[in-house]
């Protein structure tokens, strides 16, 4: 039976790369080749760590490769009956028939409930929910949010490009908010400090604004590291704003104005 | 590393993201192009011998990055070894792009910036946190700080 192949060094890589672990810590472990298929013994410590929906174990927190990699697809993850006399153990149980359980043991009742509940939710699919459900909550948002702006100020969006709303809530690659405080040079700050995010955005990759841009919402691109063409495309969120606020004090219809350049 | 191949074949079962035959070349030098069954099934890439069940091998796809290769392929490389490349040929240019899109997504960190990205809109537009309905606001890999700077 030909062995399947895997990118290991590629997986190996990332296990070790400072990408955001998911949880990790101490457990006890019965896996691994050579062991007997029912659990014995008190288990090997090694140092876990998850990321995404992939599992690695280590031999210690320095490992400098991982000893095994879980792939969190199609398991569940439950409480277990410990081998005697072990406790706070858990099991990974997959779906497909013929694929062993994974039997694992925290240290103490906080972990064993930490790990499970990160365990369980460590899913490609449970992410991709999350994410699609953002996603529309998002839609709504800006759905209401333009409905109140176009019935308000039909003066000022037909000066507008389209979809002008998308320009400003489209753009953050690496998810830096926008301070409340409008300020230019609040402005400024924000503008200096995304360059720094340009040397990984290679690797990166389609960030969602990157994915917004896709679907045409914007001629500006966020990657853009020129600083002007950033500074005008965030200035008419302020220029927006200010027209709120100015309505809202004076309680009167928006003038179709010259827009002022900050 | 020891990881369960028996999981992995499972895995390459289940429904694909994209499924198609293209020709694939390794990364090896001299390597030749073959044609094999692709398929992406969440954050990895299956590949078979066209009349065969059980895959050939499987790429995963984190800290990858995928290029445009000629007129309609593209390769797939990984962080540590960008010049390692494992080239793919699909049979047009629109082949080609909706399978580099579909590869791009296909990682658990896109999803995860993704996430992280739609949540902090959210709460600039409505002020709510949107992750407390699901009760994992406060978990690490959700966090902003979780990004790169």
């Amino acid at each position: 039976m030909r062995a399947m192949k895997l990118n290991e060094r590629s997986v190996a890589h990332y296990a070790l790369s400072d990408s955001p672990a998911d949880h990790a810590g101490f457990l006890r472990t019965w896996g691994g080749a050579g062991t007997p298929p029912t659990p014995s013994g008190t288990g090997r410590r090694c140092w876990f760590v998850l990321k995404g929906n992939l599992l690695f174990s280590f031999e210690s927190r320095e490992g400098r490769a991982p000893l095994s990699l879980v792939v969190l697809e199609g398991c569940t993850v439950e409480l277990a009956e410990a081998p005697v006399p072990e406790e706070f153990a858990f099991a990974i149980r997959f779906d497909a028939p013929g694929v062993r359980p994974h039997l694992l043991a925290a240290d103490g009742p906080a972990a064993q409930e930490a790990w499970v509940k990160a365990l369980s939710r460590a899913s490609f699919g449970y992410m991709r929910l999350v994410v699609r459900e953002l996603e529309s909550q998002l839609r709504d948002a800006r759905h209401s949010l333009n409905l109140h702006r176009h019935s308000s100020w039909k003066a000022i969006t037909s000066r507008c490009k389209p979809q002008a709303s998308d320009h400003w809530s489209a753009g953050l690659e690496n998810g830096h908010s926008l301070s409340r405080d409008c300020s230019p040079t609040a402005l400024v700050e924000e503008g200096g400090s995304r360059p720094a995010g340009r040397g990984l955005a290679e690797w990166e990759l389609q960030g969602p604004a990157s994915l917004l841009l896709g679907r045409g919402q914007s001629p500006v691109s966020p990657e853009t590291s020129c600083f002007s063409t950033l500074h005008d495309w965030y200035g008419q969120e302020i220029m927006e704003l200010r027209r709120v606020w100015l309505q809202s004090t004076q309680g009167s219809q928006p003038e179709c104005e010259e827009r002022d350049r900050p | 590393m020891r990881y369960n191949e028996k999981e992995l074949q499972a895995l390459s079962r289940q429904p694909a993201e994209m499924a198609a035959e293209l020709g694939m070349r390794g990364p090896k030098k001299g390597s030749v192009v073959k044609r094999r069954l692709v398929k992406l099934v969440v954050n990895f890439l299956f590949y078979f011998r066209t009349d065969e069940a059980e895959p050939v091998g499987a790429l995963l796809l984190e800290h990858c990055r995928v290029a445009q290769e000629e007129p309609s392929g593209f390769s797939i490389s990984f962080l540590e070894d960008p010049e390692r490349k494992y080239h793919f040929e699909c049979c047009s240019e629109e082949q080609c792009q909706e399978w580099m899109a579909a590869l791009r997504r296909a990682s658990y960190e896109f999803m995860r910036r993704s996430l992280i990205f739609y949540r902090n809109e959210i709460q600039k537009m409505t002020g709510k946190d949107p992750l407390e309905q699901f009760g994992i606001s406060e978990e690490a890999r959700f966090q902003l700080s979780g990004l790169k700077a």
